[in-house]
Formats: structure tokens, sequence, C-alpha cells
């Protein structure tokens, strides 16, 4: 076998920069770590971060903060789903729930994710509303309907200790995250939001001393 | 007034911290612990890749849920992506299609110095063009890809490499390139796990030892049942969850240190994947096992390739 040359070693310069460019990568990351956790972020960090490493992190998909929860238990860790019905049309057959039944794997989950965007973003005010009206506005045109209702549900597994104590189903339960009416009309897209049925109780006040 | 032996200390310091820096980022190293994780990254990719197409219309078609204005309000003002471009139902499938060819080659390593470009900026495109369909799968593999761009991850296990063969090249030999892919992989892969057992410690289910009940109990996601388990045994769902954070923590930190290296990076291989299947995150396990692939230590005495090019490929004639 013949030998080997060991490869040419590299030139101090080629060095520099290629140190120069590690270095400012890992400076990146690790402000893109700090500044993308769910937990929020510093204005210095914020700053920093949005003007020197977005601009090129961003487009390479890399301003990403890695923060993986998995769950805290907590409703909004619980798998979502859509479910759109049209309104327009007494018999239309059962509303459609996605993901279906036949979706699995990967497909299913962004299936949910979408659910779960569209639940979170309604507590972002610059994202409130965007994502139920687009979801709605898709399916105008396959379906041919211009008037769908739209829910996000969201799956709560019980407590272990209320599934041991038999006060909860082992299976969990299913609530409403989300509810609104999407319609179409003279070309605009309407959102019609349903106000949760515990926010139109009535206020109880104290009684007057 | 600095004292003589204080310079001394000091540069002594800095030397260490050089030769330190130097020996992690520009050893050459060797070409197959990269190529395997080409082809496992690349298969992930793929997999990733396909899982938008049987509602790739319903998203991003010209009637699709996610519509240019509204990405246009939810994403970054920096973001960009070539699927924006596609304005009709045929522009979006072409462009879905040459993204889907391009991650086989850079699977079986076909033109990979262009191929590995080419399918980062394509996986990119698609993360961007649907971000609220993003999982942490997709975040990690396009780290992957971006490593596989920067170093030689063509020069063994390769469709290139069968070809240089055929023509008589000798095999490449062990590379800087690749070093810095593997040293890119290996801090993303310490960076992954610590981030990820951080954001878990905020949560109080992580310090009570339920959170696997949480996982576990979930309607669709988990591939696995182990409610039952986790009914019967408090300790076993404690332990279970400890594990998981015990893990990602040993995993971030025990990276950095050559002796336990090796067996971090196997425990990971196993580790990951029980991890994404208990979450029901199992491309994300299946991901950071690729990213533990890549922190194998990798073979760094120059001319002392790895067996697995010569074995595998030898040089015809």
């Amino acid at each position: 076998m013949p030998e080997k040359t060991p490869p040419p070693p590299l030139s101090d310069a080629l060095r520099a920069g290629l140190t120069v460019a590690i270095a400012l990568y890992l400076v990146g990351l690790a402000l893109c770590v700090a500044g993308n956790s769910a937990s929020g972020s510093s204005a210095l960090v914020r700053t920093v971060k949005s003007k020197l490493f977005s601009p090129w992190m961003t487009p390479l998909w890399l301003d990403l903060g890695y923060d993986t929860r998995l769950t805290h238990g907590l409703a909004e860790d619980g798998d979502h789903r859509v479910e759109i019905r049209r309104l327009d049309d007494p018999a239309a057959p059962e509303p459609v729930i996605l993901p279906g039944p036949a979706m699995h794997g990967e497909r299913a989950a962004r299936w949910r994710r979408l659910a779960q965007a569209t639940a979170a973003s309604e507590s972002d005010p610059e994202r409130e509303g965007l994502l139920p009206a687009a979801i709605g506005q898709g399916v105008f045109t396959p379906w041919y309907t211009d008037d769908v209702s739209l829910r996000v549900l969201r799956h709560l597994p019980p407590d272990r200790r209320d599934a041991i104590d038999g006060l909860a189903d082992v299976g969990g339960r299913v609530e409403q995250a989300y509810a609104a009416r999407v319609r179409l009309v003279d070309g605009e897209v309407q959102l019609i939001t349903s106000t949760p049925r515990e926010e139109l109780a009535p206020l109880v006040k104290e009684p007057a001393r | 007034m600095k004292t003589p032996a204080r310079v001394s200390a000091a540069s002594s310091i800095t030397a260490s911290i050089g030769a330190t820096w130097t020996r992690f980022w520009f050893t050459p190293a060797g070409p197959w612990p990269l190529a395997v994780v080409r082809i496992l990254g690349g298969l992930l990719a793929l997999a990733l890749w396909a899982s938008y197409a049987g509602d790739l219309e319903t998203w991003f078609g010209p009637f699709g849920m996610i519509s240019p204005a509204l990405l246009g309000a939810w994403r970054s003002p920096y973001a960009v992506s070539l699927f924006d471009l596609t304005t009709s139902s045929t522009g979006l499938l072409v462009a879905y299609g040459l993204g889907g060819l391009v991650l086989v080659a850079v699977t079986i390593g076909l033109a990979t110095p262009v191929t590995t470009v080419l399918g980062a900026i394509a996986f990119a495109a698609i993360l961007h063009r649907g971000p609220m369909l993003v999982g942490p799968a997709d975040d990690v593999v396009a780290v992957i890809l971006w490593c596989l761009a920067i170093g030689r991850s063509g020069d063994s296990l390769s469709v290139d490499r069968l070809v240089g063969a055929w023509l008589g090249r000798s095999a490449p030999r062990p590379s800087v390139r690749t070093r810095i892919a593997l040293g890119l992989l290996q801090v993303h892969a310490a960076v992954i796990a610590g981030a990820a057992a951080v954001a878990q410690l905020k949560g109080d289910v992580w310090w009570n030892g339920t959170a696997a009940w949480w996982l576990a109990a979930r309607a669709e996601s988990p591939l696995v049942d182990l409610t039952g388990v986790f009914l019967q045994s408090e300790y076993l769902m404690n332990l279970v969850t400890h594990a998981i954070v015990f893990f990602e923590i040993v995993f971030a930190v025990g990276l950095w240190f050559r002796a336990v290296r090796r067996p971090l990076a196997l425990a990971g291989v196993v580790a990951w994947p029980l991890i994404g299947l208990l979450a029901g995150e199992p491309f994300w396990g299946l991901a950071l096992a690729v990213l533990s692939v890549g922190c194998w230590p990798p073979d760094s005495v120059p001319g002392t390739e790895s067996g697995a090019t010569s074995v595998l490929f030898p040089p015809i004639g």
C-alpha cells in the first residue's frame, strides 16, 4: 500500500480567518439560544442578535433556540387538532378533523403543530386571527364554500393521581381551545370568534358595605 | 505592574487555549464519520421532506392555507424561501420534486460538494414556507445539512467516491473541512441537549417526576403506550423522567471530555431515539442520534484514513 503524505498544513492567514468565522458563528449560536427562549430575552441580547446575526442566520434556518421542552404538563402541551365544518349547507357531511385518522407520523404531527399554533397565536396581539382566517380561507376554494366554522380542540391528559383514584378517565378529555366562524363577504374574509362560555358568566360583585 | 511570573502564566494559558482550539478545529479528520452522518441525515431529511407530500397543495398551493399574505405577517423580515417564488401548483410540485431529488443525491453522495449546499438551501426553504408546521426534528436536520455542506461528506461511502475510484483517483486524505464540520456537529449536539434540559427544568413536572406521565398520556403523539406501566409504578415514572434530564445534561457536558466521548456518542445513538419515542417526537430522537454519530471521535491522524473507504470502495486497478 503506498504511503500517504499528510495534508499540507493550513496557512496562518487561512487559519486566522477560519478562527474568526467559527468564533463569530459560536457567538451567534449562543445569542440565538439565549434570544429564542420561551422565557423571553433581554433587550441587549435581542438587539445584538437582531442587528448582527439574524440577518444571515435566519435565512439559513439557524436562528433557533433549540428549547425543546417536550412537556410542562400544561394544557398547551396536549395534542391539538383542527375541526372545520361548512356552514352554508345544512346537509353537509361531518366536520373534517385534521389530522385525520388516516394521517400518521410526521404528517399528522405537522397538522397538530398547525392547530397548536392557531390556538397559541390568539394570545399574541401581532398574530391574533391570522391563522384561523388563513385556514378557513384555505378551504373556501376546494370546498366550494364561503362560510365555515373552525374549532381547535385539545386533548387534556388526566392527572395520574386522579386517574388512579378514578376521578378522571385515563383517556383524558377534550376541550375547545379556540372557535371561530370564517366567512367571505364581498371578497373580504371575516373572522367571528366565539367567546369562551366562562367569559360570558356574569361577574359576581362583592356586596356593598 | 505585572510581574514576569504573571506574564508567563498568562501566556501559558493563552497558548494552551490556542493549542486546544487548533487541535479541535483544525486537525484533519478522516471522512467516514461525516459520511455516515450524511447517509443517515440524508435519509432523515428525506423522511421529513416526504411528510409534506400529502398536504403540499393544501398548505402551500395557490389557494393554500399558508398564503404569502399570512407569511408576510408571521415570519421574520429576514426569512426567505425559494418556495415563495412558486405561484402555481405545477411550479410548487416541480420545486418540491427537485428538492427531493437533491436530498436523494445528498444521501447517496452524488456530486456532494454541490448537492449538500443545495440540499441545505432546499430544506431551509421548505421550513420557511411553513414555519408553523416545523418541529424540533426539522431544526436539528437543518443543522446537520449545513454541516454536511461545510465538510467533505462525499469523500467516503458515496457515489462520488465510487466514481473517483473507478477513475483511478487515490482515496481522499483527511481534511480540515471535515474536522470543522464534525466540530460543529459536536457543538450543536451539546447545545441542543443542554438547551432541551434547561427548557425542561423550567417546568415543575421535570422536578416532581411526572413529566414521563404527561408525555405518555397524550392522546395521539406517543408511539408506545406506557400509561399502564406508569399508573402501576410511580417510581418507574419518576426514574424515566429524571433519567431523561440526567442523560441530556451528561450528554451536553460529557461530550467535551475525551475519556467519555466515545461511550456517550454510543449511548446517544440508543438513548435519543428512545426519548423521542416516548416524547412522541421520534424524528427528533433520530436526528439527535445522527448528531451523536457525528460526535464519534474522528480518525484524525493524517495519512491513516479510516478503513471504511478503502474496504468498501478500494481503488480499482
